[in-house]
This record gives C-alpha cells, sequence and structure tokens, in this order.
C-alpha cells in the first residue's frame, strides 16, 4: 500500500462557540477517487478549505503530496487543483484568454502550453467553447471547462466541490467519464458530491455529519455493512430445475420463489460470479438487485441518529 | 367532465430576444407529482413560475386551477403554494412566527391556522423546533419549513423548484413523504436534478430549449427510448468501461461500484451484445446481463442529439 497521499490528524476548525469540523483523521491513497460526502452544513467546505491552505485550522495536522500545509499552505499550491461549485472562469474574458491567464500564474507558455492545452481542449471536447465566455456556455460544457483549467498545470491532487452541481445526466457522465481518466492517469480525486448514486464511480467514501466522520470506507464494504445484501433473483426453466440446483454450489442463502429461487449474498465476490456465470450457461434469467448508495447513506444516518 | 388544472398552448416567455419557454404545451387534468425534468437552461425554473402566476406570459392559451395567467392572477395566488429555490422565508422569525405571518397574509382564521400549523408541525417534525429562528435551522429543516410555509393556506396547487436540492438523504426521504401526502390535496409540480425523484414522479414534462420534448409516465418515458443497459461485472472495472467504449454501438461505459454500466444506442442483437462485451479485449468479464431501462438511460437518451 502505497504512502497517503492526503493525509489529516485530529483536524480541527472552531468559529467561535460553533465546531464545523470535529477531529477529523482521514488518509487518501495516491491515484484514488476519494468521495468527501455530506448535507449543507455538515462541514465538507470548511475541510476543504483547510486541506487546500485557505483556512488555518484550530488544531490537528494536514499534510497533502508531501506539504505540510498549515506550516506552508502557499507551496500546497502548485501541486493541487481546485474546482470550485461556482466554476472560477473570469467572465467578460473568452475560454481561451482565462486559458492564457491561469496558463500565466503557472508560468505555463509557448510550444508547452500549446501541447497542453491542445490535449486538454480534445480530451475535454472544448473546441467550439474556446472563442465563447463562460457565461454564453452551458452549464455542463462550463464545468468541463473548469476541470480542464484546474488540471492544466498538471496537479497530483484534484479538489472538486461539487462539479456536477446543477449540470444534467449527460454532462454527469461525460465529467465523470473524464474524472475516471484522472484517476486512471494516476492524479488523486478529493471530489464531494450531493449525488449518492455517484459514489459508485469513486473508490472510497467518507461521510460527515456535523463535522465528524461517521462512515469511512470503499463503497462495497460501506454496503455490506449497511444494507441486506445483494439479491439475486433467479427465473429456472422447470426442466433445468435440478440442473441449476446441482451447478450453484452453497453460494449463499436461497429462498424458493414461483419463477425459480431468490439468492442473497453479502457480495459479488468472483466465486458468486462464477457461480452466476453457470447458472446463465444453463438457461437460467438472472435479475441482480444491488443496494442502492441512496440506501445505504440513509441506513448510516439512522443508525448514528439511534 | 371537470376543467382541467393546467391547460397551456404555445405558451411562450420572452426575455429580451431570448425566447425562455418556446412554446409549451400542456395539459394535467388531475391531483398528482408532476416532474419538471431537462438540462441546464431548458426553461424548467421559468415553467414553474409561469405556473405560479409570477410572470407575464405570452400564449394561445394559460389557464391554471381555472384563472388565465394572461389576466388579473391576484386571486389565483391564493390558492398557490411556491416554494423557490434559495430559501426565501424570514431568517430571523421563528417557524411558528413564519406560519403565522403567512396565514396572515391569506387571511386564515386563528383556529383554522392552529388546526393547520399542528398538522403540518407533526408532519414535519419540526414541532421540538416551533421557537428557534428559521436562520438557525439545519438546511433539511429550512427545506421542511418553506414547504410547510406553502401549504398552510391549503393550495390546490404547489409549485416546488428543486425542493430537494443540497438536502441530506434523510431529510429528502421525509421532503418525499411530505409530497406525497399534499398530492392528496393539491396537484404538486416539482423540478428535480435526482433520478430516483424523477422515477418516482406520477408523471414527467422533459423540456429542452423551451420547448416539452417529452411527456408522460416514467414508464411511458422508459418504454419511448430506444437505448438499452446492461451490466459487466469484473475485477478491474475501469479496464472494462475503456474497452466497452471502443465498441461501435456503446454510447457510454462507466465504471459503477462492482460493475461496468454499459448503456447501448441503434438496437443491435442482445446476443451481439452479450458476446463482445464477454470477450473484450485486455479487461476479463465475469458476467453479463442485460438491464431493464433505467430512470439514468432513459434521461440520457431523451438529452442525445
Amino acid at each position: 500500500m502505497p504512502a497517503p497521499i492526503i493525509r489529516t490528524r485530529g483536524l480541527t476548525k472552531r468559529f467561535g462557540d460553533f465546531t464545523a469540523v470535529d477531529d477529523l483523521s482521514i488518509e487518501v491513497t495516491p491515484g484514488t477517487i476519494f468521495a468527501f460526502l455530506g448535507a449543507n452544513g455538515s462541514g465538507k467546505s470548511t475541510t476543504i478549505r483547510m486541506l487546500i491552505g485557505l483556512l488555518k485550522p484550530t488544531a490537528g495536522t494536514v499534510e497533502v503530496d508531501g506539504v505540510d500545509v498549515i506550516a506552508r499552505p502557499r507551496r500546497v499550491r502548485d501541486h493541487i487543483g481546485y474546482m470550485g461549485q461556482k466554476v472560477s472562469l473570469y467572465q467578460g474574458l473568452t475560454l481561451r484568454e482565462n486559458v492564457e491567464f491561469y496558463a500565466g500564474l503557472y508560468a505555463l507558455a509557448g510550444k508547452e502550453l500549446e501541447d497542453r492545452w491542445g490535449a486538454l481542449r480534445e480530451r475535454f471536447a472544448l473546441g467550439e467553447a474556446e472563442a465563447e465566455k463562460p457565461e454564453d456556455l452551458p452549464a455542463g460544457i462550463r464545468q468541463r471547462a473548469g476541470l480542464a483549467l484546474a488540471t492544466l498545470h498538471r496537479p497530483r491532487v484534484l479538489f472538486l466541490d461539487e462539479p456536477t452541481a446543477g449540470v444534467d445526466v449527460r454532462s454527469r457522465g461525460l465529467f465523470w467519464d473524464l474524472i475516471q481518466d484522472e484517476a486512471g492517469a494516476g492524479v488523486t480525486v478529493f471530489v464531494t458530491t450531493h449525488f449518492l448514486e455517484e459514489v459508485e464511480y469513486c473508490d472510497w467514501a467518507a461521510f460527515i455529519d456535523a463535522g465528524r466522520l461517521i462512515a469511512n470506507a470503499t463503497p462495497e464494504a460501506l454496503r455490506q455493512r449497511y444494507s441486506d445484501g445483494y439479491r439475486v433473483d433467479v427465473a429456472v426453466p422447470d426442466a433445468a430445475r435440478t440442473a441449476v440446483a446441482a451447478t450453484l454450489g452453497p453460494v449463499g442463502e436461497t429462498a424458493a420463489t414461483p419463477e425459480g429461487f431468490t439468492l442473497r449474498v453479502p457480495a459479488l465476490d468472483p466465486p458468486v460470479l462464477a457461480a452466476l456465470d453457470r447458472l446463465v450457461a444453463t438457461g437460467a434469467r438472472l435479475d441482480i438487485r444491488q443496494p442502492a448508495m441512496t440506501d445505504v447513506f440513509r441506513r448510516v444516518l439512522t443508525e448514528r441518529a439511534a | 367532465m371537470s376543467a382541467p388544472l393546467i391547460r397551456l398552448r404555445r405558451l411562450e416567455k420572452r426575455y429580451g430576444r431570448r425566447r425562455a419557454l418556446a412554446g409549451i404545451d400542456l395539459t394535467i387534468d388531475e391531483r398528482q407529482i408532476v416532474g419538471v425534468v431537462g438540462p441546464d437552461g431548458a426553461g424548467k425554473t421559468t415553467l414553474l413560475r409561469a405556473l405560479a402566476g409570477l410572470l407575464v406570459v405570452d400564449a394561445e392559451e394559460a389557464t391554471v386551477l381555472g384563472t388565465d395567467l394572461r389576466g388579473d392572477v391576484t386571486e389565483l395566488k391564493a390558492h398557490i403554494g411556491y416554494v423557490p429555490q434559495s430559501f426565501s422565508l424570514h431568517r430571523d422569525l421563528t417557524v411558528d412566527e413564519n406560519l403565522r405571518f403567512t396565514a396572515r397574509l391569506h387571511r386564515l382564521a386563528e383556529a383554522e391556522f392552529v388546526r393547520r400549523k399542528t398538522e403540518l408541525l407533526a408532519r414535519t417534525g419540526l414541532a421540538p423546533f416551533a421557537d428557534r429562528t428559521a436562520g438557525q435551522l439545519s438546511g433539511g429543516m429550512k427545506q421542511k419549513l418553506a414547504i410547510a410555509n406553502a401549504l398552510v393556506a391549503a393550495p390546490a396547487l404547489l409549485v416546488l423548484d428543486e425542493p430537494t436540492a443540497g438536502v441530506d438523504v434523510v431529510a429528502r426521504a421525509e421532503i418525499w413523504t411530505m409530497l406525497v401526502q399534499a398530492r392528496t390535496d393539491a396537484l404538486v409540480v416539482l423540478s428535480t436534478s435526482y433520478l430516483d425523484e424523477a422515477a418516482a414522479c406520477d408523471r414527467l414534462i422533459y423540456l429542452e430549449a423551451g420547448r416539452v420534448r417529452a411527456a408522460g409516465t416514467p414508464a411511458e418515458l422508459r418504454a419511448a427510448v430506444s437505448s438499452a443497459l446492461y451490466r459487466a461485472w469484473g475485477d478491474d472495472v475501469r479496464a472494462i468501461a475503456r474497452a466497452a467504449r471502443a465498441l461501435p454501438y456503446v454510447q457510454a461505459a462507466r465504471a459503477t461500484g462492482r460493475f461496468v454500466r454499459v448503456e447501448v444506442h441503434g438496437a443491435p442483437e442482445p446476443a451481439r451484445v452479450l458476446r463482445d462485451l464477454e470477450a473484450l479485449p485486455g479487461a476479463a468479464v465475469r458476467l453479463v446481463e442485460p438491464l431493464p431501462v433505467d430512470m439514468e438511460s432513459t434521461l440520457l437518451a431523451l438529452s442525445s442529439p
């Protein structure tokens, strides 16, 4: 396991009597997508502001890509890209002019800039948007442009604060393809979202409530802990019942149904998938019900309240 | 047969030269939950504001609860509850005072107000917070108060613009329960970006560029799109997604937990899709299953150029 690229220990921020972030300790593995979740006002944005060196914590430590963010808040900025809920493109400037402005901040110029921006423009499908001003672009394209600019200087860590808020389902999908590609290329992505189905696109999920960490695991581990597991409805032709029963093997609990049977398993690990694949080969039809992340997090919150 | 609750023919709303609504045709006959969905900038908020009687509009016909939107809507507004996108109650008044203030605007008798308030506070779980100022409520509670406030005068039409945006998942479920209860006495029209909420509406209106591109029950919209959906299970889901995207008929493929969601366009033979996905180069697929088209695929297909 590589050393974490983001690490906080006991991170705390108080504003007067109000504790916005309370003793938060998290670790993020390099090259992964880390979903940071919680309702409005739960402390997400305050945490991000501390991670990127914009806000000094009341207590605790923060390290991002080897930089002690509290001691050297400016130093971390070359290592990170940030995109907020309101994309920080300058209105009145065209996208291309925005690119040149941001490139100037990172001393990127000449052929190096042309190569880098040319590649991003192609990958993010921004060619037609280049001469437009951000205020004239649809929200989905504006978000993509924001992400392109946040990655212009090849940061090792990307902080994305609700990047898909107010964006339609098609643009949300394209956006996540790009985020997964970035992670595939080794970039670490720290992302917040209110769309819990998007947690499925991430490698890890941390959930905070009233500034405290209440869940911190892979999405699959959370699903196992906070749901009744997978349900597989198997429809079997009458003639094939005996053959199917012999094929399945002892992978989980089964219960007979008029069409065949229902199988319950805590996880769809390789042996279970292999068994299900053998079932399909015998002519059975499967309907796999995976517990929805919305229900998983509803259970996280209600168990905490209880 | 009674008059429809909403009847719009060629409804338009212009802002300068831009047409935010470019000819909306819509008839709603009975109380239900109607979801207005569609891409950003499609005109959802404008349509909701028009239905709430807040805009001057052009139309061949535009009646809401039997009142012409092109005439005097003062009386109509007494029968509409409107919850805008941003919280717009009085932050320095308590929960109780906010509701009382609205009740007075509607000239509700004290006994009727107390009865409605008690019921709404119980239904929303806000009763223990009746004396807290609205500004001190959490995001979810603020939103529940805004809806309770819109319901206090027992409207016949409840219009809500993204009522659950930014609210936690528990409060979101509670708000949905409130809307399902409100449906008994009122037509509920709302916009939402959440797929599970869109799927739970009785009827959906898909807007695009100021026009109704599709309308019907969620099941009708699902049946009308020509996409197909598959799940491919395997160990390295991101590698599977990349390989699947290279297939000519695959519109989208995304690593989603333990499987890859594959959207297919152009109706290739299912047997061919299954075969291709089982044999993706460089990615071990353990199991492929065809799935019924869900709300995500439906909206994705509707938004296709």
